[in-house]
């Protein structure tokens, strides 16, 4: 048999006059808050939107999905290190020197071929890392907030492939 | 007293009435309880609506930030260190930045000491707006919930707008700040302030004067001085508890020390010193400290950058250092070891939120478990920091 001990916080006994008190102090104390709560009725902007019909749109800087301009990339991978998980994916060849030379949009020679540059958005934390250290800026957070997808799969963006290349023009500013 | 095994043989004594002798209940509230604001898990014993015993289990959330920051280089552990307290990264960002610039002994320039105090000043309101709201909710009180994420909105946007995100901003970068601030958004942050002091006033008439949420939390959750004291409690907690204790002043860092501001003790006003009610109050009255700093901050901002000299691979020299500074929740400590190379050797992280939750064996013994809720909503914890 063991014995537990518990403490209790007693109130002491109410007079007459501290009921009454309490009562006025209830009844006070709601009216102050319902006038307050009853000015929201009439006379307030709404201040939600009405999401899929409205869509927000986000500040200029906003970090949300990633766009790398393949063309303007010199695959220099500052990009790769900086991530702190790892899920930037790059694959470059030396371009061979009888090539035409060709520049980035700054002026920057290009000296490798870009063969790989795929970036997994699902591991992404969207630290904005990368874009920091880019040189030529050509990996740039868009504020592109709606993609969803259905599987993991399609969260990996291969950069080089046509159909997301053409976002390039739907989704990076001037 | 967590050791019972045949629970039918125990004699409970409440105050210094005996209690009718029952079975004790075991009953999980959580991991996904709402009162429980995250993934935590309080085992309770009860005897009919008394707790008995609460055992508090952790590790839910947990992300291994310690072991993850040794293998990450000193500016890509910062988005790790968002991810702790997520409702106040500006604040966990500020402290590991200072570790490691005190380390490197990299100077900050002006502006961005005051950058980093405005940000962290509005950090420290929209937290505990979140804190003022969802007690509210705990206590079933909506309708401040929204007026209080009304008025965060407008800081998480400002907050959007400099760091490009909402909640984890990777914004105080170490040797200063990532983006400077327009004269445009210091505007509206002034304006902002002047709005948001009125409104203030009239959530507290709302919520916090209101007779029935006074009934709900004065003499409720006492946490004494000396229990605050023995627990290692800081911030909020242990300033309602009416130890007058701020890092802030005590240990100044960044400017802080240019600064005038009170530090709010709560001294059981309506009922016992350290009950929730005082809790609830000092954080009210913080949140006025901060809207005090906050014009102070608008009135002497400097013209200048917002970034030091920083080397572009930082390799820390050897030694180690620990950094306290005062979040929302409390003192978050930093324990930084360098062995000279890439990485940190070793990131040991003092959260407030951690020896907070171990407070709930000791207060929730003799409670109804209505009022263990308004207990776990007065002490304010983010699992993200209690689990790292």
């Amino acid at each position: 048999m063991e014995t537990i001990h518990l403490k209790k916080h007693i109130e002491p006994d109410l007079t007459f006059t501290q009921w009454f008190k309490n009562v006025y102090g209830a009844v006070k104390t709601t009216a102050i808050g319902m006038g307050i709560t009853f000015k929201y009725v009439w006379g307030r902007d709404v201040v939600t939107i009405e999401y899929p019909e409205v869509r927000e749109e986000l500040p200029s800087n906003s970090r949300s999905r990633l766009f790398n301009d393949a063309e303007n990339c010199i695959s220099c991978l500052q990009c790769a290190v900086a991530c702190p998980v790892d899920c930037i994916y790059i694959a470059a060849v030396k371009r061979a020197t009888d090539a035409p030379k060709i520049k980035t949009k700054d002026g920057t020679p290009i000296r490798l071929d870009l063969k790989q540059y795929t970036i997994d958005t699902a591991l992404c934390c969207y630290c904005g890392l990368c874009t920091t250290v880019c040189p030529t800026e050509c990996l740039t957070h868009t504020t592109d907030y709606e993609f969803a997808s259905y599987t993991l799969a399609a969260m990996k963006y291969d950069y080089l492939a046509p159909e997301i290349r053409a976002w390039r023009t739907r989704i990076v500013k001037a | 007293m967590s050791s019972h095994t045949n629970t039918n043989e125990n004699k409970i004594i409440l105050g210094d009435q005996e209690v009718l002798k029952s079975d004790l209940l075991t009953l999980n509230m959580g991991p996904q309880h709402p009162a429980t604001h995250g993934v935590l898990r309080v085992e309770i014993k009860t005897d009919s609506e008394i707790v008995v015993d609460a055992i508090p289990h952790l590790g839910y959330l947990h992300r291994c930030f310690e072991k993850h920051a040794e293998n990450v280089d000193y500016r890509g552990v910062i988005p790790f260190v968002d991810r702790m307290d997520y409702l106040a990264a500006m604040s966990m960002e500020w402290g590991y930045a200072l570790a490691v610039e005190k380390m490197l002994g990299t100077e900050v320039p002006k502006r961005a000491e005051y950058i980093r105090i405005l940000v962290a000043e509005l950090q420290r309101i929209a937290s505990h707006l979140v804190f003022f709201g969802t007690y509210g909710i705990d206590l079933g009180a909506f309708t401040v919930f929204l007026y209080c994420f009304e008025d965060r909105e407008e800081i998480l946007r400002l907050f959007e707008e400099l760091s490009g995100a909402r909640m984890l901003y990777n914004y105080i970068w170490i040797g200063g700040v990532w983006n400077d601030i327009t004269d445009d958004q210091l505007a509206r942050v002034a304006k902002f302030v002047d709005r948001f002091e009125g409104e203030l006033h009239k959530y507290n008439n709302l919520v916090g004067e209101n007779k029935i949420f006074i009934g709900r939390t004065a003499n409720v959750g006492i946490i004494t001085r000396e229990q605050a004291l023995d627990y290692g409690a800081t911030g909020p907690v242990l300033r309602g508890s009416g130890v007058k204790n701020d890092l802030r002043k005590d240990r100044t860092y960044g400017m802080y020390d240019k600064f005038e501001f009170d530090i709010p003790v709560g001294s059981g006003e309506k009922g016992t010193t350290g009950d929730c009610w005082d809790r609830y109050n000092v954080r009210i009255r913080e949140m006025f400290e901060s809207v005090k700093i906050i014009r102070q901050v608008l009135a002497g901002i400097e013209e200048g950058p917002v970034m030091g000299k920083v080397p572009k691979i930082i390799k820390v020299p050897a030694g180690e250092i620990y950094m306290r500074t005062e979040c929302p929740r409390g003192e978050l400590g930093y324990h930084l070891i360098s062995d000279g190379g890439k990485t940190p050797y070793r990131l040991k992280v003092k959260s407030s939120c951690f020896t907070h939750v171990s407070l709930l064996p000791a207060i929730a013994p003799g409670q109804m478990v209505a009022d263990l809720v308004a207990s776990i909503g007065s002490i304010d914890i983010v699992l993200g920091e209690v689990d790292r």
